[in-house]
């Protein structure tokens, strides 16, 4: 409801933004739109909202927008898109979407074909090796929550959540944007995160932290 | 009946005053709104011909008269048809007649010394009627009534002859018969369910001709013109009071009351020509059967009626009814009528029906699930009824379709959806201006109720402009989709064969788009003002479309080898709206780096098992090849749906073709 009803209420548009690179520092590449191929990134390159960065070890970019200077340090990843202000209703739709994104939870009418003889269809036999790319783009989610863009970093790690599902697995991420969300007041949104952590491998003091923010969501939830 | 008056007449027939026609009726008056149908059978009291009877009526009135001889027991046998707002009537009325024996004061001596006297008569018969009735509404008809009627005169007289010694007196006769018809017009309007109003005339329209012999002229039955009015009143359910007025100055009061299928009734009237005020009663009992009517009345006077008088006072009296006379008796009657219904009895009415869409034919599937019209039904009985609603379009439908049964409770108003099924066959490229006949159904092969609408039936080309509703597009043609797609990936089986399996969908998707835009171009719509869309096959015969016929065709020929789709409606302010297409890999998000390294161009949708797959969008329009399509539809997709929130805001919508 809470989200219905910030639709409704929601007029305004997100502006793209367009940064000017200030500063490099050591590997840094980018891609421009849906480029498959990666630039070397040099001082005074014009960024455009579809583009990509993404930073090596010990290697850092500063970029300067309109009203946003920002600094992605080693080993990490973020789209110029994601380099934004935004609100909590902005966040919520954003959130929002994940759901709407899916597919109908009830098909019509099946149109499944006759799987090929001796494989079962959409059986995935090719195993692929993954890079470090998803951390590298929750490290510069991390980055848009240091530069006061919490909302978007919440985005950007959901975004990456889904694309390198590996990425959901590692704690420390998921109880740090968890965290953001139990900040900003959004306790539903972060009650189900943290219901989620609870289930992957802990540090006792991880569960400990996980324990008692969800019982105090809790009790804020109760107390409404 | 037979009177002798054993009287001697010194001067011939004077001026008598006999009327044919008065509101008297053998059963009483009871007034327009009465449940039983069978005083209305008679046309003294219901000259308008006002009919209950549904279908066909018949009535028949059997009576004793306490006289000493009666002419007929069978006063009347009446029948009735209704047809639609018409209602035609006709009766028989063996029973309606008044015979008169005079003894005319002469009289002779015979041969043996024996006096005999000289007689006349005259019998007034009313032998037939017809009648006829339109009801303009349930509260305003209009009748006539046309009875016939022959005066039967006769008397005997002496000649006397001269011969040459003696007078020799002849004993001759003479009669004469003059027959005529009477027509009235009347009028019964009903104002509420509480009071009701006849008009009608008395003696308006005579045929016939006049007696020829100048002894009998003054006996003939007058025709003064004249009217009448009758109020029926109903303070309760169960009572009503009743009151006619003639122009003569006769009148009648009758009080009636209800209990169950039993009626009572007693009617007082005044008679012009008769003593005391109110002349007589008429008490009724009355039951009414499911098909017939039982009527048990009497007529009883309150004065002594007359056996042997003068003739002076029966010519300064007269009499003013064939029936209802100073010199009629007290009678008996038992009246049987039936309504008998050949056609059903209707029990539900359609009131109003409100088509809801217009008709496309394409959306066959639509009009399965949710109905076209809605109609707004009436249960007319006590009884709760399961009705079954149909419809069919003309031009559309050969037989009428049927739409769930709805069970109504007793005079309840409700509103029951109509569906409609659109044959496979239909393919009529016009748009047309078609009528949907809706009817409704309950236990008969007869409809008992119908209703006819005007309805738009667009062309199979055309399209409400709901990018969800282009999905029927993409699945009438899928026989022709299949055909093709399965050619071109035959023809490069080669090389799906050195594939991995998972990457199936992408290689089989790539190679059929290419093929796809190989001979296509963009061809905006020229039909500006209303939506048309292609079928696939019409977009390959045209070889081109715009971005509705493209992405039909491209999600067409990737559902009929099994790749999921789905259209993606972006409704740009102001702009004209555009489509494209995502099409599902079928790749887990681990395996995006089969396809790409640039992890914005492609998404992820949980598909139906909570499974996280790889979809992609494709820009089809682009028509260069599918490495720029998908480039321009992720760019795309990100921007207006990810970026701008336009999936959140509603302003990009997907959607799934199954």
């Amino acid at each position: 409801m809470k989200i219905l009803l910030i639709i409704l209420m929601f007029a305004g548009g997100l502006s793209a933004q367009t940064f000017t690179v200030e500063k490099v520092s050591g590997d840094v590449k980018y891609q421009n739109g849906s480029s498959e191929t990666w630039l070397t990134l040099k001082v005074g390159t014009a960024l455009k909202d579809d583009a990509v960065i993404s930073t090596g070890k010990n290697s850092s970019v500063l970029l300067k927008g309109n009203d946003v200077n920002f600094n992605l340090n080693e080993s990490s990843a973020v789209s110029v898109s994601n380099i934004k202000k935004m609100n909590i209703d902005e966040l919520l739709l954003a959130l929002a979407m994940e759901d709407i994104m899916n597919a109908p939870k009830e098909i019509r009418n099946s149109s499944d074909n006759t799987a090929v003889y001796g494989t079962k269809e959409g059986e995935s036999t090719l195993q692929i090796i993954t890079d470090d790319f998803g951390i590298k783009r929750l490290n510069g989610a991390v980055q848009l929550a240091e530069n006061s863009l919490e909302e978007s970093a919440v985005v950007a790690a959901k975004e990456t959540y889904r694309k390198y599902p590996d990425t959901k697995k590692l704690p420390a991420y998921r109880i740090y944007f968890a965290n953001i969300l139990n900040d900003k007041g959004l306790y539903e949104e972060a009650l189900d995160e943290y219901v989620d952590i609870q289930n992957l491998k802990l540090t006792d003091e991880e569960r400990t932290e996980i324990n008692t923010k969800t019982e105090s969501i809790k009790m804020k939830l109760l107390s409404e | 009946m037979r009177i002798i008056f054993g009287i001697i007449i010194t001067a011939m027939f004077a001026n008598v005053n006999i009327l044919s026609q008065s509101f008297f009726g053998l059963n009483g008056y009871w007034g327009l709104s009465s449940n039983f149908n069978t005083p209305l059978y008679s046309y003294e009291g219901n000259t308008s011909n006002y009919s209950h009877v549904r279908d066909w009526g018949f009535s028949f009135i059997y009576g004793v008269e306490f006289a000493k001889s009666t002419n007929s027991n069978i006063y009347s046998i009446s029948l009735s048809k209704t047809l639609g707002n018409h209602n035609l009537s006709a009766r028989f009325t063996p029973g309606y007649q008044k015979e008169f024996i005079f003894n005319t004061g002469e009289s002779f001596v015979v041969e043996d010394s024996t006096s005999q006297s000289l007689t006349a008569s005259v019998n007034y018969k009313e032998l037939f009627g017809l009648g006829y009735s339109y009801k303009f509404s349930e509260d305003f008809s209009v009748g006539t009534t046309f009875r016939f009627f022959t005066q039967d005169f006769f008397q005997e007289f002496v000649t006397p002859v001269f011969e040459d010694t003696s007078i020799i007196f002849l004993r001759e006769t003479e009669s004469e018969k003059v027959k005529f018809w009477k027509g009235d017009l009347g009028v019964s309007y009903i104002l509420n369910e509480n009071l009701t109003f006849v008009f009608a005339s008395i003696n308006l329209l005579n045929f016939g001709v006049k007696a020829d012999n100048s002894d009998f002229k003054d006996l003939e039955l007058r025709r003064e013109v004249g009217g009448m009015i009758g109020v029926n009143y109903i303070p309760i359910d169960a009572a009503a009071i009743n009151f006619i007025y003639e122009t003569t100055g006769s009148y009648q009061v009758a009080l009636n009351g209800y209990a169950g299928d039993l009626g009572f009734g007693m009617t007082l009237f005044h008679d012009k020509y008769q003593e005391p005020e109110m002349a007589g009663m008429i008490p009724t009992i009355s039951y009414k059967g499911k098909i017939f009517e039982l009527f048990v009345s009497g007529v009883k006077y309150f004065s002594n009626r007359k056996k042997d008088f003068g003739v002076s006072e029966f010519v300064e009296n007269g009499i003013n009814n064939v029936l209802n006379n100073p010199y009629s008796f007290d009678k008996i009657l038992l009246t049987v009528s039936f309504n008998i219904n050949t056609a059903r009895e209707r029990t539900v009415k359609l009131i109003d029906v409100e088509i809801v869409k217009d008709i496309y034919p394409t959306f066959s599937e639509n009009y399965v699930e949710y109905p076209f019209a809605y109609g707004t039904i009436v249960n007319l009985t006590d009884d709760y009824l399961t009705v079954k609603p149909m419809a069919r379009i003309e031009g559309v439908n050969e037989e009428n379709i049927q739409s769930p049964v709805s069970t109504i409770a007793p005079h309840d108003t409700v509103q029951v959806p109509f569906y409609i099924i659109i044959p496979e066959s239909y393919s009529s490229e016009k748009v047309e201006l078609s009528y949907a006949n809706f009817y409704l159904f309950t236990i008969a092969d007869q409809p008992d109720d119908q209703f006819q609408k005007a309805v738009l039936v667009n062309s199979i080309n055309s399209w409400d402009g709901r990018v969800s509703n282009l999905r029927y597009f993409i699945k009438k043609d899928l026989d022709f989709s299949m055909s093709h797609s399965k050619a071109v990936l035959s023809s490069n089986k080669t090389v799906l064969d050195t594939l991995p399996i998972a990457l199936e969908n992408f290689y089989k998707a790539k190679i059929l788009f290419n093929e796809y835009v190989a001979n296509l171009v963009y061809i905006s719509d020229p039909r500006a003002t209303g939506e048309y869309v292609q079928f696939p096959h019409q977009t390959f015969e045209l070889k081109g479309g715009d971005c509705d016929d493209l992405s039909v065709g491209y999600s067409s020929l990737l559902e009929s080898v099994g790749i999921q789709t789905a259209l993606v409606d972006y409704k740009e302010n102001g702009k004209v709206r555009h489509v494209n297409l995502l099409f599902n890999t079928k790749l887990s998000p681990n395996q995006a780096k089969l396809l790409t390294n640039n992890d914005t161009k492609y998404f992820i949708r949980e598909n139906v098992d909570g499974k996280d797959e790889i979809w992609l969008p494709v820009e089809v329009t682009s028509l260069t090849d599918f490495e720029t399509a998908w480039k321009l539809g992720a760019e795309k997709f990100n921007k207006e749906a990810i970026s701008e929130l336009g999936i959140a805001k509603g302003k990009v919508n997907i959607v799934d073709i199954y």
